[in-house]
């Protein structure tokens, strides 16, 4: 790829890979910590009830441990999220297995497990709530009067009359299950007591979010917490809201015991109590008419948010906003709720509830397609939103509508349709190849109007050695933050990019350049990166004006010049700068501007939903052992549009991750709820992600049509690799086994059953 | 305890406890934290390095098992100012993430090179099959591996193995012991009959972590020379109770004469547990979700057990009592396992099913034996793993087989057979069905071959 840029565009090797390789990153379980004290969760052992009291066994020696109970809460029982209903440590009312009871901190790890173990929990168990029929049925009152947590509503034009006109329905039921992130490095925090205050230091994905959270709950002031990132290995939305949690339980301990307090999870606790990727069921009802038209949708979504809103809300408004895909739909009516039950609160997975409603509409196209006798890229294409169309909420796509692109990429790459019909005609055997595709798109940023009230600030610091230091809260976590925003500021500032670097944030230095979420950081904080470079150009300009008395009019390559003849290079300005007492450091600030041009309208869930959509589209080609009912991933050919590719290599890579995790929730990752709430798997032999060998071989091709609202042109591309992966699974196995999944993961036990359905003649499809 | 070993060349001295991990001594005592811990049971790859030339999970490995050892880690490769070639095509070529599975990775590939300098991608992609990514989708690993191919990486080097044994201290003497010997491994298993037997500690390892199993003492019988041997005896081959399962995967003379057993060693785990996990331990633990039992009833294969005071010897399904209950009385050690070696008319197979494609328990396992002559089965052998607290025998298939004539009908009625006898507590019509259809396969693959035969 050719970019006019020296850095934008170009395949960079990245600047944490030098440490990463090395093994020397420092991870939160790396830090060196003499004297700290190990932090343990009492956690209730049963999904709803209520806490009568907890008995301390006065055989155990209490004197040398720390316990902290909701009592010791100084501030607001809760972690601070979107709604504050996330309590920190229980009062009274248990609504989760894991819930914690009581904190405990201790000089070794031994004394922690005899201090919890002789903590005596008296627990008046109820029946719980544990799925979305029992949260609807309100079998057990875990959130408000009915379990709904929000509900959200698109209607356009007129459904009924939209269904009259259509010569078919399909209308299904969709299910997705949990998904666990297996982010490789495990949760950790580490919190110091300091005079005033606290400083933690953990993995995690939003160093601000934290900071509030420990705020509101310690009654601390601002300036006396101090939040730091260590390297973090891998978050996928994991990272979002939990070490929030976590730094409020360290906090309250080491403020408590006056010793630093480390709770570094092992993987069993991870998975045990971490968010995951929230359950949903979709009722989806198309009507088409016979040429494959889309006349009108319904659409009634639910996601199981666990017992506490806390990323749910934003999840359930993409999720509605994402529910009839990259397709046109005059007529709509869709709603979508998000329930509470009795298990851990679900929070943000990488498509934030996009995967989960793309699932519905892009299994629906299929059905569509065999009601039809189409073949699964003809109905699409007939459909794909163009330049000028609108999504259901009204937004105009005016920009880099790239869903006819991408979308005839894929399949003439693959040459999906000539292999689609040769797999429908392939003669009996035990291996039946199969190919599937699928058509999906994100916005990018913060639903509505959150990137223009969000405040994004990044500072740009010129050091006195001559080191560009780019500071933000964004984080790096493997998407490559760390060298993106370095590469962003070496183009504005025309330095060499040896020069710059992003440093790990710490809320002392970096400002709130808003959460390392929503796909933002490339287009919005991206933006702010570049207004910092150019306020600190122009702050240049004016301090050579007053030092030399020439207005400098140009700058290009780290050089000011006049009339096109050079004044004063950014390093001789910066040392007259670094020369004069009083001046301080050099940095200048940038921000993302609010654009009141594009409005949102919350309440009727109307307007411009996202500054900017990337599309994706894909083909996957599978085995499907019909002895052993084992899916086999062979190629997986990706088209993509993403504005603008800032590091093409970077991009390639996380694209396959992204889309690989999307087909582990396609077939292979299961988790489930037991009887008793708890998660079903808490090892990595029992929660399944693919290995090499469960790997198709990746090809993918990347467009650019740069968006006027992202820094370079760039838009979101993280979470679009998520979306569309489990649909096109299930659209693979339609075409290799005949068998028609409305269900994710379709693991081997669920293919046999959909084949010894279709065996008895019982296999259901799009119903008309 | 105190142990020498070599780490990245240079000879260390750490204290430790005996049982605790390779990883441990790694990060906290030598503070080499490239070493990652994802998950503390050998299922992430994320702690790997190469111990004596073989690529190991460093939580796998207890301390005292480590003495003597030559280990590489990534710190042994190169440094962030200078990294070696294969980190330096990890940064090239976008292989490098979040960075937490990198170190591990790295090692996977280097042990990889070190045997293999111009692997495939088919090669790549096994060798790293124990190692897990959640970034990048593995294609940019693979890209990194191969310019590292490309650039001709060296990655020759001297393994300074030594024969050093860990140095107990106070009253760990008595409780921890380390033998060259089968003789005085047997004299020590003898005087303390309750003692933890330690071999590759894949099983075990997991069970020290959860603090399902608290020890107070351990006998190491991993390295023991008489117990790591395979080898011809006249009709039969012998293989010891301490043999790996890549050990059994590189025998010219398993992989012609036993493929089942081969079969069944390469569907397991992952290069850095197969390295490790032992034929005895794999027995001895004494579950239905192993693997190597299942292969090894159907070969016929027998067990042998020896005390200070003499040997026994009984039929392989004979050891495995029950769940986790091996047949040895106090003072026994499984020593060997005994295959005859089958005749040319012998056909045989492993299968597994597990939940994805590597590293993975089995869902379903099976393996099937048959001697066909003249269009007749003589002989079969069937056994079934994990869908029964331990592996089994399949009488009632066998049963149906033996003495017959191999044709459709036959096929079918073994296929109905098998799915009736089998009764799995979980996922049974899936279980069931999914047995039926490898029993089909196999007869069938039976019959193609040795139809010309028969007309």
């Amino acid at each position: 790829m050719s970019s006019q840029f020296k850095y934008v565009g170009k395949p960079l090797p990245r600047l944490d890979a030098y440490d990463k390789v090395a093994g020397t990153a420092v991870y939160a379980a790396d830090l060196d910590v003499p004297d700290a004290w190990e932090a343990g969760v009492l956690r209730s052992p049963v999904a709803a009830g209520r806490l009568r009291k907890i008995d301390r066994d006065p055989s155990f020696d209490w004197s040398q441990v720390c316990v902290v109970t909701a009592a010791d809460i100084p501030g607001v029982n809760a972690v601070h999220m979107i709604r504050d209903d996330y309590i920190a440590i229980v009062e009274e009312k248990i609504d989760f297995v894991s819930q914690a009871l009581a904190l405990v901190a201790a000089p070794d790890k031994k004394t922690l497990a005899a201090a919890l173990a002789a903590l005596k929990p008296d627990i008046e168990p109820v029946e719980p709530a544990l799925t979305i029929e029992d949260s609807l049925a309100v079998k057990n009152k875990v959130w408000g009067e009915d379990n709904v947590m929000d509900d959200f509503a698109v209607n356009r034009g007129d459904v009924e009359q939209g269904f009259r006109e259509a010569d078919v329905i399909i209308e299904n039921t969709y299910r997705t299950g949990l998904q666990e992130h297996i982010y490789l490095e495990n949760c950790g925090m580490i919190a110091w007591p300091t005079a005033d205050g606290v400083r933690v230091a953990g993995s995690l994905q939003c160093p601000h979010y934290v900071h509030n959270a420990l705020a509101m709950a310690l009654a601390l002031d601002t300036k006396n917490i101090q939040v730091q990132q260590t390297t973090t290995g891998g978050a996928f939305g994991g990272k979002e809201d939990y070490p929030s949690v976590m730094a409020v339980w360290t906090a309250l301990l080491a403020r408590k015991c006056g010793k630093p307090v480390k709770l570094l999870y092992d993987r069993g606790e991870d998975m045990l109590v971490t968010p995951k990727r929230h359950p949903s069921k979709i009722h989806h009802k198309i009507g088409m008419k016979r040429d494959g038209t889309i006349t009108a949708a319904e659409v009634d979504l639910y996601i199981d948010g666990g017992a506490c809103t806390s990323m749910s809300k934003v999840v359930l408004a993409r999720a509605v906003l994402h529910c009839t895909g990259a397709y046109k739909v005059p007529n709509a009516k869709l709603r979508a709720r998000a329930m509470a039950t009795n298990t851990p609160p679900n929070g943000a997975f990488r498509g934030f509830g996009a995967p989960q409603a793309i699932y519905a509409i892009e299994r629906q196209m299929d059905f569509a397609a065999m009601k039809l006798g189409m073949d699964p890229y003809t109905i699409r294409l007939k459909n794909v939103l163009h330049r000028g169309d609108s999504f259901p909420f009204g937004q105009v796509l005016e920009d880099g509508a790239s869903a006819e692109i991408v979308l005839r990429d894929v399949v003439e790459r693959s040459n999906f349709v000539e292999k689609w019909r040769q797999c429908m005609e392939q003669p009996a055997g035990r291996i039946r190849k199969g190919i599937g595709l699928s058509l999906c798109m994100h916005g990018g940023g913060f639903t509505g109007s959150g990137e223009d009230t969000m405040g994004t600030t990044v500072d740009v610091e010129l050091c006195p050695d001559g080191r560009v230091e780019v500071l933000s809260g964004s984080t790096e976590m493997g998407q490559g933050t760390d060298t993106m925003l370095p590469m962003y500021v070496a183009e504005v500032l025309g330095l060499p990019l040896e020069r710059v670097s992003h440093p790990l944030p710490d809320t002392t230095r970096a400002p709130n350049s808003g959460p390392t979420a929503a796909s933002r950081t490339a287009m919005f904080v991206g933006r702010a990166c570049v207004d910092a470079g150019e306020n600190l150009i122009k702050m240049m300009k004016e301090f050579i004006a007053e030092k030399r008395g020439v207005i400098p009019d140009g700058y290009a390559d780290g050089v000011f010049s006049k009339d096109g003849k050079p004044v004063s290079t950014m390093d001789e300005a910066a040392a007259l700068w670094f020369a004069e007492p009083g001046r301080g450091r050099l940095v200048a600030r940038g921000m993302v501007h609010p654009d009141d041009r594009y409005k949102w309208d919350e309440v009727k869930f109307h307007g411009t939903a996202y500054k900017g959509y990337s599309w994706l589209a894909q083909v996957l080609e599978i085995e499907v052992d019909l002895d052993t009912y084992e899916i086999h991933p062979i190629k997986s050919t990706v088209s993509t549009e993403v504005g603008r590719a800032i590091n093409p290599i970077q991009v390639e890579g996380q694209m396959a991750g992204g889309v690989l995790q999307s087909y582990g929730m396609g077939y292979l990752e299961e988790m489930t709820v037991t009887p008793e709430g708890k998660f079903s798997a808490h090892q990595l032999n029992a929660y399944l992600i693919p290995t090499t060998l469960d790997t198709p071989e990746f090809s993918v091709r990347i467009f650019e049509d740069p968006s006027p609202f992202g820094a370079f042109g760039a838009k979101g591309l993280g979470e679009l690799a998520c979306d569309g992966g489990a649909p096109a699974v299930a659209s693979a196995v339609d075409n290799a086994a005949g068998v028609h999944a409305v269900e994710a993961p379709l693991t081997g036990e669920k293919l046999f059953n959909l084949l010894e359905a279709k065996a008895a003649g019982t296999n259901a499809e799009g119903k008309a | 305890m105190k142990i020498e070993l070599t780490v990245n060349g240079e000879k260390r001295t750490v204290q430790a406890e005996p049982l605790s991990r390779l990883l441990d001594i790694l990060r906290d005592g030598l503070s080499l934290h490239g070493c990652k811990e994802g998950c503390g049971e050998g299922e992430c790859g994320a702690c790997s390095v190469i111990m004596n030339g073989q690529l190991v999970n460093a939580c796998m490995v207890p301390a005292m098992q480590a003495a003597g050892a030559d280990i590489l880690t990534v710190e042994g490769l190169g440094t962030k100012e200078s990294p070696d070639a294969l980190q330096m095509a990890f940064i090239d070529e976008g292989a490098v993430h979040c960075g937490f599975c990198t170190p591990g990775m790295i090692l996977a590939a280097r042990d990889l090179l070190e045997k293999n300098p111009a692997p495939d991608r088919d090669d790549i992609r096994l060798a790293l099959s124990g190692n897990l990514c959640r970034c990048t989708g593995y294609e940019r690993i693979y890209a990194a591996v191969g310019k590292a191919v490309r650039d001709g990486y060296n990655a020759r080097r001297s393994i300074a193995k030594a024969d050093a044994q860990p140095v107990y201290e106070g009253d760990e003497r008595d409780k921890y012991f380390s033998p060259k010997t089968l003789d005085e491994a047997l004299a020590i298993l003898g005087k303390y009959p309750d003692i933890l037997i330690l071999s590759g500690n894949t099983d075990i390892g997991t069970e020290l972590k959860s603090g399902k199993r608290v020890p107070e003492c351990a006998l190491d019988i991993f390295s023991i020379p008489e117990l790591k041997q395979i080898r011809r005896d006249g009709d039969v081959i012998r293989i010891g109770a301490s043999v790996t399962n890549t050990q059994i995967m590189e025998s010219g003379l398993i992989r012609e004469k036993l493929p089942a057993l081969h079969q069944a060693s390469s569907m397991c785990a992952a290069p850095a547990i197969r390295n490790r996990a032992t034929v005895g331990g794999n027995f001895c633990t004494a579950s239905g979700a192993a693997d190597l039992p299942g292969a090894l009833f159907a070969l016929g294969a027998e067990a042998v057990v020896q005390s200070a005071s003499g040997r026994r010897t009984m039929t392989a399904p004979e050891f495995i009592k029950a769940y986790r209950k091996p047949n040895l009385e106090p003072g026994e050690l499984l020593v060997e396992l005994v295959v005859p070696i089958p005749p040319e008319t012998a056909r045989q197979q492993f299968y597994k099913r597990g939940s994805r494609a590597a590293l993975t328990l089995s869902r379903v396992s099976l393996a099937l034996y048959v001697e066909v002559e003249n269009g007749v089965i003589t002989t079969c052998r069937a056994a079934a793993g994990s869908m029964s607290p331990t592996p089994i025998r399949l009488p009632k298939l066998e049963a149906t087989l033996t003495g017959r004539r191999l044709d459709a009908a036959l096929v079918d009625e073994a296929v109905a057979t098998v799915r009736a006898e089998l009764s799995p507590r979980k996922s049974a019509q899936y279980r069931k069905a999914l047995s039926g259809n490898l029993v089909r396969r196999f007869l069938e693959g039976v019959l193609e071959e040795t139809g010309a035969a028969v007309s």
